[in-house]
């Protein structure tokens, strides 16, 4: 159903946000629908050998994110809001964006410039695209 | 029914060389505990107390309900055990034991049995003593894991195994989590397989537990900042500050207590905090354990 | 529940020490039949010899059976199965004896036997034949004792000295009280009073030797 999460202990991120990142990523790409079932905790601790209590923080955190819902004693699942993935995706990308405006603000860049550099990238994009085309 | 595992209150343990100090252990039924501590720590003694092998000295010791090592027995039937200097007999093939524990113990899952043969890569009629240290742990492993035991005592299952038999053994562990209120604690040094698969895990040193907490609160609060400080200006002592090195204008501040308001704290002293990073369980037990050591002889 | 878990530690015993059981049993039965059909010489070397392996038994197998045990790190894997200390005892002891009593009772039936059914031997050396065959019983149940409370080789091989040794003393001593050796030749087993006290005293002693290693064992707050 979810294949393999690939979690890393040398990747500096803790595994509970390891675990979150790839379940948002399922739904954004569209592998994982709004509203369909997920595994419970204690399956999803199995299948990826880690503790119950680390899949516990996961869920947690995705729920009061509101990204999945869980009902007692009825499991998990995404939560059933349309363009759940979309939306996670434009999360994404203002994250990107702050970390780049703190990275700029820490060079001393000047906004104006950093809007130009963010549309150079763009074409640079456009182009790679283009070559794999 | 007893909601815990088990229970150490006040145990205290002494031996000539070394004594187990005040110990109060508790594991809630369904977890997992990992007892981390260097080789001496008196990782092995506590578990053999947990187990009535042998007697404290003062204390209570209760497992799955029974009192120990009074009702050890009873305790026994729903207890598995495998410690890393425990061996198996040598001239005797590993299926022997198999049908010895099948003999004693009604619950034995044959086919769960089977299964793990093949998983560990593990030849029944084969003698134990042409099995090399991994196959043999995981021997011992097999025969406790088909029991399917409420609570299971590892001491040091992982010790001195490559990659791919360690992966073996932490799938079956955390496999045994399928069914809610079976227990585990194991014993280890290694930190990763800790790290990996415990709910809860316990810091023991020279015979007291430092700590002892659920993992990710654990993780959570453990932090390393690391500062630039100007010159001429004294790094202030901050609570939950645990250690402090400093080269010049650099320096590295542990936290065992980290919140938000300690890195605002160092900057309104003038100390720039350049970044706040996690720690790996690893660099927690080392800074842990200095810390306490440092705290013993002050 | 409980009681099947010590039958399983005996058979588990005997199993291991098959080779030992087949060899013990192996000596006792060509020591009988030396005994039985060869000459007057043959038959006196058979005896001693068979008297001697079993002194020798009678060291081998508490260190074999016992000892191993805890030398080659299995005790940590027999007390994970549901036994306190006291039944391991138990069924250590039970393993053990019976393994030596094999051997043991093959030599006194066979002995009683050859005395009742030749007429080389007479009758009156029943009683002194209990007392001597008694000995090698009493020194293997010092020596187990010992394994099983001392629990290392030092103790083990110091008791086997201090049986081993002893032997001869014993003897002198028996022969010296007059109303044992009297009816020696005698067509009649006389059972006087000697006889009996110092039967009894065996037999006491083996229960003394058996009582003080429970107490011990069960009184050890380390056992592994």
């Amino acid at each position: 159903m979810y294949g393999t999460f690939t979690l890393s202990q040398s990747d500096k991120r803790p595994m509970y946000f390891q675990i979150m990142e790839q379940i948002k990523q399922r739904i954004m790409v569209g592998d994982w629908a709004e509203g369909q079932p997920i595994p419970s905790i204690r399956q999803l601790a199995v299948d990826l050998q880690v503790s119950v209590i680390t899949v516990k923080r996961a869920y947690y955190e995705l729920e009061r994110e509101g990204v999945i819902v869980t009902q007692h004693g009825k499991g998990s699942h995404v939560a059933s809001i349309p363009g759940l993935g979309a939306r996670l995706r434009e999360q994404e990308l203002e994250q990107h964006l702050e970390q780049a405006a703190r990275i700029a603000a820490q060079l001393g860049m000047p906004t104006k410039r950093l809007v130009e550099r963010l549309r150079e990238a763009g074409d640079r994009v456009a182009e790679k695209d283009k070559e794999l085309i | 029914m007893n909601d815990l595992a088990f229970e150490l209150s006040g145990v205290s343990k002494k031996y000539r060389y070394f004594t187990l100090e005040d110990i109060h252990l508790k594991l809630p039924r369904g977890q997992i505990m990992g007892l981390i501590g260097a080789n001496g720590a008196g990782k092995s003694t506590t578990i053999r107390v947990l187990m009535g092998l042998v007697h404290q000295d003062s204390g209570e010791v209760r497992v799955l309900g029974h009192s120990m090592p009074a009702e050890q027995v009873a305790a026994k039937w729903d207890i598995g055990f495998a410690s890393e200097d425990m061996r198996l007999y040598d001239s005797m093939t590993l299926d022997w034991h198999m049908s010895f524990m099948q003999s004693i113990y009604p619950n034995w899952d044959a086919s769960y049995a089977q299964l793990l043969l093949k998983r560990f890569g593990l030849r029944v009629d084969q003698k134990m003593k042409g099995f090399s240290h991994g196959q043999r742990v995981k021997a011992a492993l097999l025969l406790v894991l088909a029991r399917k035991p409420q609570l299971l005592v590892l001491d040091e299952p992982t010790t001195g195994l490559d990659p791919v038999a360690r992966h073996e053994i932490l799938r079956e562990l955390t496999g045994v989590m399928a069914e809610e209120g079976r227990s585990i604690l194991f014993s280890s040094h290694n930190t990763q397989d800790v790290e990996q698969i415990s709910d809860h895990i316990t810091f023991i040193d020279r015979g007291r537990i430092i700590d002892s907490m659920d993992k990710e609160t654990y993780l959570d609060r453990w932090r390393r900042l690391r500062l630039e400080v100007p010159l001429g200006i004294e790094l202030p002592p901050l609570p939950g500050i645990v250690g402090v090195q400093r080269q010049g204008r650099l320096a590295v501040a542990t936290s065992n207590a980290f919140v938000p308001d300690l890195a605002h704290a160092y900057e309104h002293t003038g100390v720039r905090v350049q970044s706040i990073e996690s720690m790996t369980l690893e660099e927690i037990f080392v800074a842990n354990v200095e810390h306490s050591r440092e705290e013993v002889e002050a | 529940m409980r009681s099947s878990v010590i039958g399983h530690l005996i058979l588990k015993d005997w199993r291991l020490n098959r080779l030992l059981i087949s060899l013990s049993i192996g000596v006792g039965l060509i020591a009988l039949v030396i005994a039985q059909y060869a000459g007057e010489v043959a038959r006196v070397l058979g005896s001693v010899w068979f008297f001697v392996s079993l002194c020798i038994l009678g060291s081998i197998l508490p260190a074999s059976a016992i000892l191993n045990e805890r030398k080659k790190q299995t005790l940590a894997f027999v007390m994970s199965l549901p036994v306190s200390s006291v039944q391991y005892t138990i069924a250590k002891a039970l393993s053990t004896s019976a393994m030596f009593l094999v051997p043991w009772l093959t030599l006194l039936i066979s002995a009683l036997v050859f005395i009742e059914m030749r007429h080389a031997i007479p009758h009156g050396t029943i009683p002194m034949l209990l007392i001597l065959a008694m000995l090698p019983l009493i020194a293997f149940c010092l020596i187990s004792a010992t394994a099983l409370v001392g629990e290392s080789e030092g103790w083990l091989v110091a008791a086997s000295i201090l049986c081993n040794s002893s032997y001869w003393f014993v003897w002198y001593l028996l022969a010296r009280i007059p109303s044992l050796t009297a009816n020696w030749t005698g067509p009649v087993a006389v059972w006087n009073s000697a006889a009996v006290i110092v039967l009894s005293a065996e037999v006491g002693s083996i229960a003394f030797i058996v009582g003080v290693t429970f107490f011990f064992q069960s009184r050890k707050r380390n056992f592994i």
